[in-house]
């Protein structure tokens, strides 16, 4: 291959351009005259202005947007085959919030397992790897036959810990019962306890009752998960923890989907602040409620886009933050 | 002891005569059974099948059901909060053949994943056969061409209503300023939307707002700056669309191009878990090399030919059209069956000004070869495409019926109609499988020089009808549908719908 010549394409979606350029600016590279758009049949098209034969795709699109999250969908998958067709060498989807992750298991008869379905649509449509991150359980990666990096927002989470609280009067807490392991790392990392609510879901998106097993009286409560979509859950949370008499609490959510009312419940919740990533579009809803902060993850997706190209090992970003 | 003997053998004969006269009395009473199968009245009872309607369609699937005398399966399909689609089956589908009806129509996307979801939801409830029926057929039609509004005819989403032209039905002219709700009714197209990277970087969340945009509102008239179409390349959230020279070149020179979807859709209908599909008018034939599975391509020609024989005064008179050179071979085989005679209308797209002299126009006036050259800039740009339309086949005095499978944004078959109409015709039918109709088209056809559109309700016509009226009608493919349905489940030949429809 000519010494000059760029063998890697990034390519980003309508999701979260952004990102995209982002990710693009830490790798210095520009984005790819290849974009999706739509008829006023609402099918989607690509249009593709520029040569990927034998290059290193990479196609930043996130699982975002309360009306259009199948748009985005398709428009990925889309691209994915645009590309396959025009003969790129390897193609890579990049999901930072990796779309039906949630509807992971048959947890009722003739439920469809919806995750599974996109892991192949995506494999389907010509994906040979995928780089996501905090999925929300990390088996969905055995639902592929192609290799997925699922990366961790924690080590980011750790220095912002680490930079903004005393870690002598910080809890971790857990929202629920299937995050007590991954708040047990963190707690474990930053060597400070944690306590867990457990709850009692009835319906999906509703929660019922909320038990509180640790001691949070007097200290700052770090409340951690990998997603927030309607926000009920965290609230809830942050009330049955101030009542454990908590001096502040604090939510830290990889994902921030706040659908529905999230805002206006956050809003008027006795959470002090919610810490998100940037894995998601979040600029209207950053003006709708002041108590959201945002960490960049385009550092972190860059690095892994950088390392997957150069075949060097990815799991140095499992542990560590990138600048 | 002799005579036991005796006895014995004729005995033995008669019995085996016995044995071989129950076996023919068995196989008699089996035919019986076969024939009560072709002469029973009512159909027998269909068993283990299960029709699901997707969200798309609802009253097809209902009128399917009820052609096949069955009660319609329960899907209930909704959206969680964050726009990701849940799909439940209330009624069992183990070991059945289901069949799901699922237009490719509205919200394509999302009807799309809803009917992957479902079909994968049926295949892990352990049902034996899943069949996708698309009346429509989504992505099936894509312009290969690249996209700029003014080339193509097929506007994205940003091409505000009072931007476009009803070519064959120019406004009334009005003053502009009368209008208060649009600001660039009189101005030249916004700079802010054919730069798409410099609105998309402010505000990424527009195309939710773009919905507002989706629906036409109808009342346009009047709102009609010029009659030039103005080229809005993109919707403005889409990013990284390259722009491109009239020749469809980006700087570098790279000739741009739109990826072809059907073989994306084919295999993700496999891969969602299809073992058959059901369709209607595929736009191309060779769709169904697509597929590894068997794809039952029916034929509305039937029943269109149906309607122009019944409701068409002196339909052998009358002249079958195509709107463009691609949809020939349909016209030609409806005109073949018909006696009709057929005429065809081509349109040729150059980026250069073709200029034609009037010595030229003259001359044409007098052969059968008609040219309409209408020159459209490309705003922006230098070079100017040149769509030059030329109607091949006489039409003057005569009805017309233009053919087409599928009408999107009418602009060919409203451009068609206008043609027709300028070259003397009587009256213009215009007979189309699947009407989608977007965007502004209803509006567009009403004002058109259309006397009537027919099409089928492969697709939902209530919205059209709403605005159309009388002008529209619409023919019904649920029988078509549910027969074919009723045989793949028995296990029937379906060729036989190809040419007599139902």
């Amino acid at each position: 291959m000519h010494p000059n010549q760029n063998s890697i394409k990034i390519i980003s979606g309508n999701s979260h351009p952004q990102l995209a350029k982002l990710i693009a600016e830490k790798l210095r590279l520009p984005l790819a005259k290849i974009g999706a758009f739509q008829y006023t049949n609402k099918e989607t098209a690509v249009s593709v202005g520029e040569s990927v034969r034998d290059e290193d795709v990479y196609i930043i699109q996130t699982g975002s947007g309360e009306s259009n999250i199948n748009d985005f969908l398709m428009e990925l998958l889309i691209i994915v085959n645009a590309c396959r067709t025009a003969s790129a060498r390897r193609i890579t989807a990049v999901i930072p919030c990796f779309p039906y992750a949630r509807q992971d298991k048959k947890d009722k008869s003739r439920a469809p397992i919806t995750a599974k379905l996109v892991a192949n649509l995506l494999t389907t449509a010509g994906c040979n790897h995928v780089i996501t991150m905090d999925l929300h359980a990390s088996q969905i990666q055995g639902f592929f036959r192609i290799p997925v990096d699922n990366l961790y927002s924690e080590p980011i989470f750790l220095r912002y810990i680490k930079d903004n609280f005393d870690l002598k009067d910080v809890i971790i807490v857990s929202p629920d019962a299937g995050g007590a392991k991954r708040v047990a790392g963190i707690a474990d990392k930053l060597d400070v306890n944690f306590a867990l609510i457990h709850k009692e879901r009835q319906k999906a998106n509703e929660v019922s009752k909320m038990v509180l097993v640790g001691d949070v009286s007097d200290k700052v409560c770090l409340l951690i998960d990998d997603m927030a979509d309607t926000c009920g859950t965290l609230c809830k949370a942050a009330d049955v923890l101030m009542k454990n008499k908590a001096k502040k609490v604090i939510a830290m959510i990889t994902h921030g989907i706040f659908s529905a009312d999230a805002l206006d419940k956050l809003n008027n919740s006795k959470l002090d602040k919610i810490v998100c990533t940037t894995s998601l579009p979040l600029q209207k809803k950053l003006s709708q409620c002041p108590k959201i902060t945002c960490l960049d993850i385009s550092s972190t997706l860059a690095e892994a886009v950088r390392r997957l190209h150069n075949g060097e090992s990815v799991s140095y970003l499992f542990n560590n933050a990138i600048e | 002891m002799t005579y036991a003997t005796k006895w014995s053998v004729p005995n033995s004969s008669s019995m085996k005569y016995n044995i071989a006269n129950i076996q023919s009395i068995y196989r008699t009473k089996r035919l019986i059974k076969i024939f009560a199968h072709f002469f029973c009245p009512t159909p027998l009872p269909m068993r283990d099948i299960v029709v699901l309607s997707g969200s798309s369609h609802p009253n097809l699937a209902k009128s399917i059901c009820r052609h096949l005398t069955v009660e319609q399966g329960v899907l209930a399909s909704k959206k969680f909060s964050n726009g990701e689609t849940s799909i439940e089956i209330q009624d069992s589908v183990r070991e059945k053949d289901v069949f799901i009806v699922q237009s490719g129509c509205g919200e394509v996307n999302d009807n799309f994943m809803e009917l992957l979801i479902a079909i994968a939801a049926c295949k892990t409830a352990s049902a034996r056969r899943v069949t996708a029926v698309l009346p429509l057929f989504p992505y099936s039609r894509q312009p290969d061409v690249p996209h700029a509004a003014s080339l193509t005819g097929a506007p994205s989403l940003t091409v505000k209503k009072d931007q476009y032209t009803y070519e064959s039905a120019p406004g009334t002219p009005k003053p502009l300023r009368d209008d208060t709700t649009d600001v660039f009714a009189s101005t030249p197209p916004p700079l802010s939307l054919m730069t798409p990277s410099a609105n998309s970087s402010t505000d990424l969340l527009s195309k939710a707002t773009l919905n507002n945009l989706r629906i036409p509102t109808g009342g346009t008239s009047g709102k009609i700056p010029s009659l030039t179409p103005t080229a809005i390349v993109t919707n403005s959230a889409a990013v990284n669309i390259p722009s491109v020279d009239a020749y469809g070149r980006t700087e570098s020179g790279y000739k741009q191009w739109v990826a072809q979807n059907g073989t994306l859709i084919a295999n993700l209908l496999i891969t969602a878990g299809a073992d058959r599909c059901i369709t209607m008018d595929l736009h191309d034939p060779q769709f169904q090399g697509f597929f590894n599975v068997p794809v039952d391509n029916l034929y509305s020609k039937p029943l269109l030919k149906r309607y122009i024989i019944d409701y068409i005064p002196d339909y052998q008179s009358c002249v079958i059209v195509s709107p463009d050179s691609g949809g020939a071979k349909r016209a030609t085989s409806i005109a073949d069956a018909l006696g009709c005679s057929f005429a065809l209308i081509h349109k040729e797209r150059r980026a250069k000004i073709t200029k034609t002299s009037p010595s030229a126009s003259g001359s044409a006036q007098a052969s059968p070869m008609v040219r309409h050259a209408s020159a459209s800039s490309v705003v922006g740009n230098s070079a100017t495409m040149v769509a030059t339309t030329m109607l091949v086949g006489e039409v003057k005095d005569r009805v017309c019926v233009l053919i087409d499978d599928l009408v999107d944004t009418s602009y060919t078959i409203t451009r068609a109609a206008k043609l027709l109409k300028d070259q003397g015709a009587k009256k213009v039918y215009a007979l189309v499988t699947h009407g989608i109709f977007s965007g502004d088209a209803p509006n567009r056809i009403s004002k058109s020089a259309i006397d009537k559109v027919i099409t089928t309700n492969s697709v939902p016509q209530v919205h059209t009808a709403a605005i159309l009226g009388d002008k529209l009608e619409v023919l019904d493919v649920s029988r078509i549908l549910a027969e074919a349905i009723r045989r793949i489940h028995n296990g029937e030949s379906v060729s036989m719908l190809f040419d007599h429809g139902w």
